[in-house]
């Protein structure tokens, strides 16, 4: 009757049977039990209790099985937390979530425990490089609450970075390493806090059950009752029975986290499908766009195939995939417009071909800008104007009488134009032509970024001319260019870059986002640098394009990768100054005069490891406090603008 | 893009086998940086790294690139189980694996494509976007009001250990003194106590 009454309570099942074992052939083994609403198999890692400790001990379950007596027992191997080997440690840095793994043989390695003692499932990913570890993927590791890579040698008490042997306690390695089912099985099984409290009111009325165990050496603490209890036994402590306890509120506080994570992973997944409908949307808009503005950047696609063909006669047999890749691309464009009335003929094979196509295109799309700007009287027009008219006269194009006029009225500008053009016929045929193309492109998109920006999502694309520049021109240092760049009001901070960024992505985001070339160079990072902004360091070649970059990031916001809106700044860099003042190093004064009176030369002490019996090495491990003090108030404070961070961004839904 | 990649490769091993160094003098130089790691491993190569932004107080950095990853971690063990200190005492140098980010000539990582878009003001993300700009700024206002704490908690130490310098030099000094001039040899007759040997044979 009693017992009927348990087994509603407890909610206990076995799971898969396993064998027969012991001198009778009366205790039964298992693969796998559900215990509190949670299932769990061999090799699982599982959370223990143990009364009067402050945290959980982590372990490994390598056997279960239950005795004729209905007693339940699992063999567990056990997780070392890096606080608890702390002398075997030898200075060497540990993560912050990181476990070590027993192995080895001795005391420590693996020993049983009631089955009634595990407290909860725990996710530990192996991050090891071994050959025979399947690497989890970067979300996996995100989202599990400890990873390992080493072992703790418990018998000859040493922490080993690879294991070399097939076994540890009498387990193969397979299950030691990642098993790719078991990873998707962990992400499905939460518990909930309701299981919880029902545990914790079986835990109470079990207070009154015996339990006895048929091994005479393990401890046994007897009560006046004269009943004896089960311990949870590890290095031979002795303590009082974990089934009179109620779950600590540690465990409330991995409930409320895991239940966290959860809703985050949901709306993780709400966000996708609304990003989809808002590139739709994005499509639709640039449908109703003017025929003018669709006409311009489909001269841009044919400048990006121009640069692809630079390309592919350089590269490799790979050109005609990307040529493949061309096409079709310009195949979904020209679905999306339908107005656009300049065709695209197929590139052909052959120099002469090439050139001969090449020469047509630019006919036609000069008449087509020319027919516009004699629309337009606008100033800057001229400008745009004077360009076009050198390459029509290169190409001895009929001229008429009005654009005669119009190069006498822009005689001035003619002459800015000639330093350029000088520059040019340096360069090879190809990247002239190139340059030119896209000179005209750029000037001539301008005014229209003024008027609208482009909402749609933009592929990072390659700065022009990034190679051919540093060819002819040696480098100036960068502190100089700084603070040239400083003093004229053309230099920029930009904040919230992905800190894995380089230098030269910087200068193609600027590009593809304001039109504007530029040189940038990441700020390095430093120990105390943030891991959630990266710097960068932008010089533009006018200070009026540093102004209306500033301005523009500060009005708008363009959006990066994983919704990081660029910040910018004026930029106001920190010289080095001639003495800096260093704390912590510091001389008798008394000597130094003393050394000044007979011309000796002031000597510094040579590099040295200082021995822990004199004044020095008190004052150097003062030092080390202050540093560890430092580091931990630089990692509680990057960790606190993280939370805040990742909370602001999972409300923005469109991610690209 | 098989050239990139393998640059990045080789960018990777280059990164394991450099020590990141800083909490160092002003006058550190590289040939100060060479002698010291000589006792333990071959120096390929050392980069200051330049401070930008921060105060202009702050200490030295350097990138120490060592001849393999083995010799790293000997290093970083070292100079993390006792105060290792470097032209100048007694404040020590702090040693750190290197990360790639503290690289300026990191390269382009491959197979990696960045997209950027514009907001539009009528979008519902703008002003949620507007609230991460702004708290990128107020972060970066924190960084550097907690660089300036611990600033001044470095001004602090150092005075106080000045304080304690001065106080062990006079002490040693008097000692000095007294034994020099015969003083403590003459107390000890008068109170019936034995002086060392070493003193009495001066005498």
């Amino acid at each position: 009757m009693v017992e009927a009454g348990e087994e509603e309570v407890i909610e206990f099942k076995w799971g898969t049977r396993k064998g027969l074992g012991g001198k009778k052939k009366d205790v039964q083994f298992y693969e796998s039990f559900t215990y509190d609403g949670v299932e769990y198999s061999l090799f699982d890692s599982v959370f223990l209790y143990k009364e009067g400790e402050p945290e959980h001990y982590i372990g490994k379950i390598l056997k279960i099985w239950e005795n004729s007596d209905k007693s339940k027992k699992v063999k567990i191997l056990w997780y070392f937390r890096p606080s608890e080997i702390l002398n075997f440690l030898e200075g060497s840095e540990t993560l912050e979530n990181e476990l070590f793994l027993a192995s080895g043989e001795g005391e420590g390695l693996v020993n049983v425990n009631p089955l009634e003692a595990i407290s909860g499932k725990c996710n530990i990913v192996c991050i090891s490089k071994d050959i025979r570890n399947p690497y989890p993927s970067d979300e996996e590791v995100q989202m599990a609450e400890f990873v390992f890579y080493r072992f703790f040698d418990v018998g000859m008490r040493k922490i080993l970075d690879k294991i070399v042997v097939d076994k540890i306690a009498g387990i193969e390695v397979k299950n030691i390493f990642n098993n790719l089912d078991s990873q998707k099985v962990v992400g499905l099984v939460k518990p909930d806090l309701d299981n919880k409290e029902v545990s914790g009111n079986f835990m109470a009325s079990n207070e009154v059950v015996a339990l006895s165990s048929q091994k005479k050496s393990q401890p046994l603490i007897e009560k006046p009752d004269g009943k004896c209890f089960d311990t949870l036994v590890r290095e031979n402590a002795a303590s009082k029975s974990l089934l009179g306890e109620k779950p600590t509120c540690s465990i409330g506080v991995k409930e409320a986290s895991k239940s966290a994570n959860a809703l985050h992973t949901i709306s993780n997944k709400k966000t996708v499908p609304q990003a989809k409908v808002e590139e739709k949307r994005g499509c639709k808009d640039s449908l109703v766009k003017q025929k003018s503005f669709a006409k311009l950047s489909h001269g841009l696609i044919a400048g990006l195939e121009m640069k692809e063909i630079t390309k592919m006669d350089d590269g490799s047999g790979k050109g005609s995939i990307e040529k493949n890749i061309l096409m079709s691309r310009g195949d979904s464009k020209r679905d999306d417009r339908k107005d656009v009335g300049v065709p695209i003929g197929q590139i052909k094979k052959g120099l002469e071909e090439e050139n001969a196509s090449k020469k047509g295109k630019r006919g036609g799309f000069g008449k087509v800008s020319s027919l516009k700007k004699n629309n337009n009287g606008q100033n800057r027009r001229l400008i745009t104007y004077d360009d076009d008219n050198n390459d029509d006269l290169k190409t001895i194009a009929p001229c008429s009488s009005k654009e005669k006029y119009k190069v006498q009225r822009a005689m001035d500008s003619c002459d800015v134009e000639e330093l350029p053009s000088k520059k040019l016929k340096i360069d090879k045929k190809l990247a002239k032509l190139t340059s030119d193309k896209l000179r005209k492109e750029s000037s001539m998109i301008s005014p229209n970024v003024e008027h609208k920006l482009d909402f749609r999502p933009m592929e990072v694309t390659r700065r022009p001319n990034d190679e051919d520049r540093s060819k002819w021109f040696k480098e100036i240092p960068w502190e100089e260019k700084m603070k040239t760049a400083y003093e004229q009001g053309r230099l920029v901070l930009l904040q919230n870059l992905d800190p894995s960024l380089s230098s030269s992505e910087v200068q193609n985001i600027i590009w593809t986002g304001f039109k504007e070339s530029c040189t940038a160079r990441m700020i390095q990072k430093t120990a105390y640098s943030s891991p959630h902004s990266g710097q960068a360091f932008v010089i533009f070649k006018k200070s009026e394009a540093a102004e209306s970059v500033v301005r523009k990031l500060d009005e708008g916001c363009l959006l990066m990768s994983n919704g990081r809106p660029l910040v910018a700044s004026s930029g106001v860099p920190c010289f080095p100054k001639k003495k800096p003042i260093f704390y912590g190093h510091h001389v008798v004064d008394q000597l130094r005069m003393m050394q000044m009176q007979r011309e000796i030369k002031d000597v510094v002490s040579t590099s040295h490891c200082s021995q822990p019996n004199n004044i020095e090495y008190d004052m150097g491990i003062e030092w080390c406090l202050l540093q560890e003090r430092a580091n931990k108030s630089w990692r509680m404070l990057y960790q606190q603008q993280g939370e805040e961070l990742s909370k602001l961004k999972a409300k923005l839904k469109s991610k690209i | 893009m098989e050239s990139s990649a393998e640059k990045y490769a080789a960018f990777k091993q280059k990164v394991s086998r450099t020590v990141y160094l800083d909490n160092m003098s002003p006058q550190v130089t590289e040939s100060v940086i060479r002698t010291a790691l000589d006792q333990f491993a071959t120096v390929k190569n050392v980069k200051f790294i330049p401070n930008y932004i921060g105060p202009s107080n702050q200490p030295q950095c350097a990138l120490v690139e060592l001849d393999s990853a083995k010799k790293a971690k000997e290093i970083l063990s070292m100079i993390a189980g006792y105060p290792f200190m470097m032209s100048g005492q007694p404040r020590p140098v702090r040693a750190r694996p290197a990360v790639m980010e503290m690289f300026d000539d990191q390269p382009i990582k491959p197979n990696r494509k960045i997209k950027i878009r514009w907001l539009e003001p009528s979008d519902p993300d703008f002003e949620l976007a507007k609230e991460v700009k702004n708290l990128t700024r107020k972060h970066a206002a924190e960084v550097e009001f907690l660089d300036k704490l611990l600033l001044e908690d470095e001004e602090k130490l150092a005075k106080q250990q000045e304080e304690t310098l001065k106080v062990h030099y006079k002490k040693f000094k008097m000692i000095e003194g007294i034994m020099a001039d015969k003083t403590a040899h003459r107390l000890a007759r008068k109170y019936n106590l034995h002086v060392a040997d070493d003193w009495a044979r001066l005498d």
